[in-house]
């Protein structure tokens, strides 16, 4: 049995998918404070309803916000870091832009490691790793002595050009170790060994403010998962969806960061290609925003840098592309008239008004409720109904200042707000050189199947996709990816002086690849690795990958890459120097231990019947044709093959689908809806 | 933009009262992307770092009257910086009331007094939009290219004396004719480059890039009608125009005045005034320029699209940064500069360099702005564009470019920023790891310069200091930067950030201050440093207001010496280092008494000169 568990900031998802192919889920309120509890809890009771035992667990994804809200919240550890001589400032520089280009009162984030933290040695290596300034012996004593009086919990180490030669910050690093076996230490040229300093000084500054308490989570998560008798040991997901072990996580926790929509867009990916799509966007609308993917060939993009509330992150991640619309954005209509939706949100206090939590300004799910697509009868846990008089109230101030009536007004927020996500659909294709006509989308996420149809329209997307399960999408990302990691090294080699310089990094990297094998136990017939060079036109600024397979490479192959440079520089850009000089800026493995992949249990088609007998009722919904008196479906009753025409709307219990009129929804036999949209 | 024109834009604007508020902002987010897509294939499918990594371009939809309706995400200096060119498509200026216009056809351009332009590197496109036979509106874009020939590489440099030393000078014509593009002037443009092969490609991508925002708008005419989108343009005109006269209801009616400085340009040797005089009556805002210096000899000369742009960079965050940067709030401006001046230069005065003049034009909009409404605005910032060039002879020539950010000012109730680019500029730092592997130089110290941001109850933002070791022989030092003669200003009370400064090897018994910021072909030899320093920034409010444990914690983090903490915050500290109370109140009351009896300030302060 594989099961994934995401924790969210208020409910773990638990999804498990058993040996016939059939999904067990379970829901169940986070425990900040230790989200291992809940994770575990959780995991024990969808066991029990399911009738299996800890015993069956073969394994367990996990995706964890421990280090994302960290960092978020500005409560990691106390952190020193140590530079090279002169390179103070490195981080406070950054790459010298102001974070907002008008507005004159938005500070920079503050530095992680106030500058008093901050600790010069007197070494320096050239761009080639050639030793200028050995560590000398007096350094290290001050060095000692500094820190000794600091009372830091992390201690980070980053030198110039350590990517291309770690030995000083081994040196450096393995001594503060040996002084302060407490306190955790992290160096450059383990967490992100690539040229750029700023960029490498500031991923190793924030490994180092989250690695403490990512390091107590992990050793918590362990216990309890070993102490339930749970089977397998439980596996994380990185920021770029690859799962890996809690000790390699303890190391690199930084590699977490930005996992939190990587789950989701995994599972997306797997649901979609099973249905037949492989080139999707992945469209998932919560709470505060909606976060979009693009998805080619089954593969979600990626992206090597990242930033989090101006951190700049450098390691590989998932390409999602985040706006600030989502069920809770408020609505406004400012001093010179426009009416806004977002990017504030009511959140999850005070929420929308018709939760009743004191929410004094109109959501998007307040349109939502009083539209009638979201069930204004619906129960919102412990017994409580929704406050359809609060909705009315906050909606009218809108339609007050509109000058129209209520129902205009609902439905030019919702028209507001999608026109911003139809605007980030367009944008991550169109970054990517794709026209999104030519590709699906998926829904999901709380709100995502509310919005998806109309959004499609907009941007004149085809086909949408409604997964079985929309709300527990990340759970069942967790549950599908394979175990995975990637190493990377800067090495500027000229690729026309021969290959020898580049053989030597694969090498190294294999070896490197190997030892995580070993500590990952993926046993020797599975492990894969595959090598990509990262390669640009000499001066030019930016790499482009070429794969060149998992053996090695001789002086043969270098006409063979060097094509293979000029045809993807061709594809993503639209033309080629066959006469330039070529660089290797970066030397990448890809290790993996390759899962076939999981297969669902189909969906049983209707043995007699029509689809009529899933309505479940009628409501008066309004859709911006008009009002109409709708069909409302119980996605639960519905069977493979089933069509329905909108306008209607499906509703189950993590979420609700909104079918416009004109358009057709046919149920696939994985359960999936694939909408037809009438563009 | 005269009275008549905004007397003729609000009747116009009462014509519309069609559309709802909501098709307009779907209609406007429409319209965005469409500009955001066309920017996207601009910079893919480009050849130069400068557009492809640097996004050192902007693209834009304008109505048929030529108002900008959408920009994505632009450069401050790029702000409505096509409209220059578009405006002699669309009517209007005399002398370009002929020019035919047929479907397919896209209009290049570069020169800065007959385009529309700023200065010759930034080449504009506009295509314009024909729908059902009319005119409906054009699609532009606008591209920093790294060289368009001119007297030295990158046609960039602050010491050409007319604009035909700048490079190759673009009337509007039509790269594209009908959809075919027009090989004549592709070619003539090309011959005059260095680098023709990247231009071909810099080229071709920003005319398919115009077209296809053609394209785009014609689809969402077909998908809304036309009637809705140009109600819907009309009423994004009108919003934009209404935030802007609202910002401008809450300063004070009057009249507000303010001279800052730029260094001297190099051949004359006196501070060159850059003078504002801003007019708020209601809704209504005015500047003129009136009193600024004459024309000056050397490229730092600004045509109208570029003071055009300062000036709503200036309002836009002086005011409210929410205004959307379109024609409703650029044609509601009213700027005057008395021709011949360094702000309305005469054909040919060149100007490359003239962004030290912009960023002055924002100080001293600021500096008037703060008389009216101190609170929206921070003391002086660095406001340079402390530009550096080294070239030399390593395994082939090389030039090394780079543009060094300094402190921005402090706000009225926070410290200025570190290390950051201001105002019209925000381009970004080479890494010392790709620097040191591309040329035959090292860095050896990038850091905070203590005590450089004016003291103040918020201190000003640090500047930088670059140490650049020279290891091969044949080296060259080129600069234009200013801020070195007239320091960036403190604001009630506080006290001014420092200027800025180059020093050949410093330390060493031949250690040379250069004489300014605008300086070329300094030799340098193999071993030799060039430090270059920034300026800070001004403080806000008398030091001896500052918080004594800020003050403290700036010592601990060595932002400010001993000798700051002492003498101009009269804080002193204990034993253990924390802050001494009674001791800081008694060293307080001791420089207060001092001041009073010799210092006069007053906020923003109005200086004069020294003259040199």
């Amino acid at each position: 049995m594989r099961i994934g568990v995401d924790v969210g900031g208020t409910f773990t998802d638990i999804t498990a998918l058993d040996a016939q192919g059939n999904f067990h889920i379970g829901k169940i309120p986070s425990t900040p404070t230790d989200q291992s509890q809940a994770l575990v809890d959780g995991v024990t009771s969808v066991l029990t309803k399911s009738g299996h035992q800890p015993g069956d667990v073969s394994y367990l994804g996990h995706g964890t916000t421990v280090a994302t809200n960290t960092l978020l919240e500005l409560n990691g550890s106390s952190t020193a870091l140590v530079v090279t001589k002169g390179f103070k400032d490195v981080l406070e520089i950054g790459r010298q832009k102001r974070p907002s280009l008008y507005d004159l009162f938005v500070d920079k984030p503050q530095v992680l490691v106030p500058r008093r933290l901050i600790f010069e040695v007197d070494e320096r290596l050239d761009f080639q790793g050639n030793p200028l300034r050995a560590v000398n012996a007096d350094d290290l004593n001050q060095l000692r002595k500094n820190l000794a009086d600091t009372d830091v919990d992390a201690i980070a180490v980053c030198f110039l050009h350590s990517y291309r030669d770690a030995t000083h910050e081994q040196i450096v690093a393995e001594k503060i170790a040996e002084w302060f076996p407490d306190r955790y230490v992290t160096r450059s040229s383990v967490v992100a060994p690539e040229f750029r300093e700023y960029e490498r000084m500031s991923t190793t500054v924030i490994n180092a403010f989250v690695g403490p308490r990512m390091h107590r989570y992990v050793s918590r998560l362990e216990n309890r998962a070993a102490s339930a008798g749970v089977a397998a040991s439980p596996k994380i997901i990185q920021s770029n969806g690859g799962m890996v072990s809690p000790t390699s996580i303890v190391t690199r926790p930084v590699t977490t960061l930005l996992s939190g929509p990587s789950a989701g867009v995994l599972g997306a990916a797997w649901v979609s290609a099973a249905s037949g799509y492989k080139d999707v966007i992945t469209f998932d609308m919560g709470g505060t925003s909606t976060d979009v993917c693009l998805v080619r060939d089954g593969e979600a993009t990626v992206t090597s840098e990242r930033s989090i509330d101006g951190y700049v992150v450098r390691t590989p991640s998932v390409n999602v592309h985040t706006v600030g619309a989502g069920g809770g954005s408020i609505a406004k209509i400012d001093e010179a008239g426009a009416l806004n939706v977002g990017p504030r949100s009511a959140g999850a206090v005070p929420g929308p008004a018709a939760y009743g939590k004191g929410g004094q300004e109109a959501t998007v799910t307040d349109a939502n409720i009083l539209l009638g697509r979201q069930n204004p009868d619906q129960a919102i846990g412990d017994g409580l109904r929704l406050d359809l008089e609060a909705a009315e109230t906050v909606v009218k101030k809108i339609s007050a200042g509109l000058g129209s009536d209520q129902q205009q007004a609902a439905l030019g927020v919702l028209r507001v707000a999608n026109s911003h996500m139809a605007r980030a659909v367009r944008k991550v294709s169109v970054d990517n050189g794709d026209d999104p006509r030519d590709l699906a989308l998926i829904a999901y996420g709380g709100a995502g199947p509310l919005h998806a149809v109309e959004v499609a329209k907009e941007v004149g997307i085809r086909t949408v996709l409604i997964p079985p399960h929309p709300g527990t999408l990340c759970a069942l990302g967790l549950l599908v990816s394979e175990v995975r990691t990637e190493i990377l090294r800067s090495c500027l080699l000229s690729f026309s002086d021969g290959v020898t310089g580049v053989r030597e990094v694969i090498e190294e990297l294999r070896e490197a690849a190997q030892s995580w094998f070993e500590a990952e136990n993926v046993p020797q017939g599975q492990q894969l690795t595959q090598f990509t060079l990262e390669m640009r036109y000499k001066r030019q600024n930016f790499e482009l990958p070429v794969e060149v397979g998992g053996g090695t490479i001789n002086e043969s192959d270098t006409a063979r890459i060097a094509e293979a440079f000029h045809e993807v520089h061709e594809k993503t850009y639209g033309f080629r120097h066959d006469e330039s000089e070529l660089t290797v800026v970066n030397v990448k493995v890809v290790a993996s231990q390759p899962v076939s992949a999981p297969r669902a249990a189909s969906l049983p088609s209707r043995e007699s019947g029509a689809v009529a007998e899933a309505e479940t009722s009628r409501r008066e919904v309004v859709f911006v044709e008009g009002a109409a008196e709708t069909p409302i479906y119980a996605r639960d009753l519905l069977r493979a093959g089933d069509v329905i025409h909108g306008p209607a709307v499906i509703e189950q219990e993590d979420s609700t689908t909104s079918l416009p009129p004109g358009h057709r929804a046919v149920v696939d036999t994985y359960g999936t809806l694939i909408v037809e949209v009438n563009l | 933009m005269s009275t008549d024109t905004v007397a003729a834009q609000a009747a116009h604007s009462n014509q519309n009262l069609t559309v709802d508020p909501i098709t307009v902002q779907v209609i406007g987010n429409a319209m965005l992307s469409i500009a955001e897509e066309v920017g996207s294939v601009l910079r893919r499918a480009s050849y130069s770092t400068n557009i492809k990594e640097r996004s050192d371009c902007s693209t834009a939809l304008f109505d048929a009257e030529g108002r900008l309706i959408a920009q994505a995400e632009h450069i401050p200096i790029h702000m409505g910086s096509m409209a220059g060119a578009v405006g002699r498509l669309s009517g209007g200026i005399p002398g370009y009331e002929n020019v035919s216009i047929t479907p397919g056809d896209v209009f290049i351009t570069n020169d800065p007094y007959a385009g529309g332009g700023t200065h010759l590197p930034d080449i504009t496109m506009v295509a314009p939009v024909f729908y059902q036979g009319e005119i409906i509106g054009y699609s532009a874009n606008i591209a920093h290219h790294s060289d368009v020939g001119g007297h030295v590489a990158g046609s960039n440099s602050g010491d050409s004396t007319t604009l035909f030393m700048e490079g190759l000078r673009i009337p509007l014509v039509k790269i594209t004719h009908q959809g075919e593009v027009v090989k004549d002037v592709l070619d003539f443009v090309l011959l005059n480059s260095r680098l023709p092969e990247e231009r071909y490609g810099d080229l071709l991508a920003q005319q398919s890039s115009a077209a296809l925002g053609g394209t785009r708008l014609v689809e969402l005419y077909e998908k809304y009608g036309a009637e809705t989108v140009e109600a819907s343009s009309k009423a994004l005109l009108d919003y934009a125009e209404r935030r802007l006269r609202l910002a401008v209801e809450d300063v004070p009616d009057g009249s507000y005045s303010y001279t800052d400085w730029l260094d001297p340009d190099g051949i004359g040797k006196e501070p060159i005034p850059i003078s504002v005089t801003i007019t708020v009556d209601g809704g209504h805002i005015a500047l003129d320029f009136e009193g600024t210096g004459r024309e000056a000899d050397v490229a730092v000369n600004v045509v109208r699209s570029a003071l055009e742009a300062t000036v709503f960079y200036a309002l836009k965050a002086g005011l409210d940064p929410e205004i959307p940067a379109n024609g409703g709030f650029f044609d509601s401006v009213e700027i005057t500069a008395p021709e011949g001046t360094i702000l309305n230069p005469r054909s040919p005065a060149p100007v490359a360099a003239r962004t030290d003049a912009c960023q002055r034009v924002v100080d001293a909009i600021f500096g008037a702005l703060a008389k009216a409404a101190p609170h929206r605005i921070p003391a002086g910032s660095h406001s340079s564009i402390t530009y550096v060039n080294f070239s030399g002879i390593g395994d082939s020539f090389y030039v090394y470019p780079e543009v060094i950010a300094g402190g921005s000012g402090a706000r009225p109730e926070a410290d200025g920023l570190d290390a950051v680019q201001v105002h019209i500029t925000n381009s970004s730092n080479l890494p010392i790891e790709a620097l040191e592997a591309e040329y035959p130089l090292r860095v050896e110290a990038y850091e905070l310069v203590p005590d450089s941001g004016g003291a103040g109850t918020y201190r000003g933002g640090l500047a930088i200091r670059r140490d650049i070791r020279i290891l091969g022989e044949g080296a060259e030092f080129s600069a234009h930067a200013d801020r070195q003669t007239s320091p960036p200003e403190g604001y009630a009370g506080g006290q001014d950030g420092t200027p800025g400064r180059f020093t050949v090897r410093p330390g060493t018994d031949t250690e040379q201050v250069l004489p300014g910021g605008r300086v070329s072909g300094v030799a340098l030899h193999s071993g030799d440093i060039m430090r270059v320093q920034s300026p800070g920034a001004g403080g806000y409010g008398l030091p001896l207001n500052r918080d004594p444990e800020a003050v403290r914690l700036d010592l601990a983090d060595g932002k400010i010496t001993a000798d700051a903490l002492k003498e101009t915050y009269g804080v002193v500290l204990s034993a253990d280092g924390t802050v001494d109370g009674p001791a800081t109140a008694a060293a307080r009351e001791a420089l207060r008494a001092r001041s009073h009896s010799t210092d006069r300030s007053t906020a923003p302060k109005q200086r004069m000169r020294r003259k040199q």
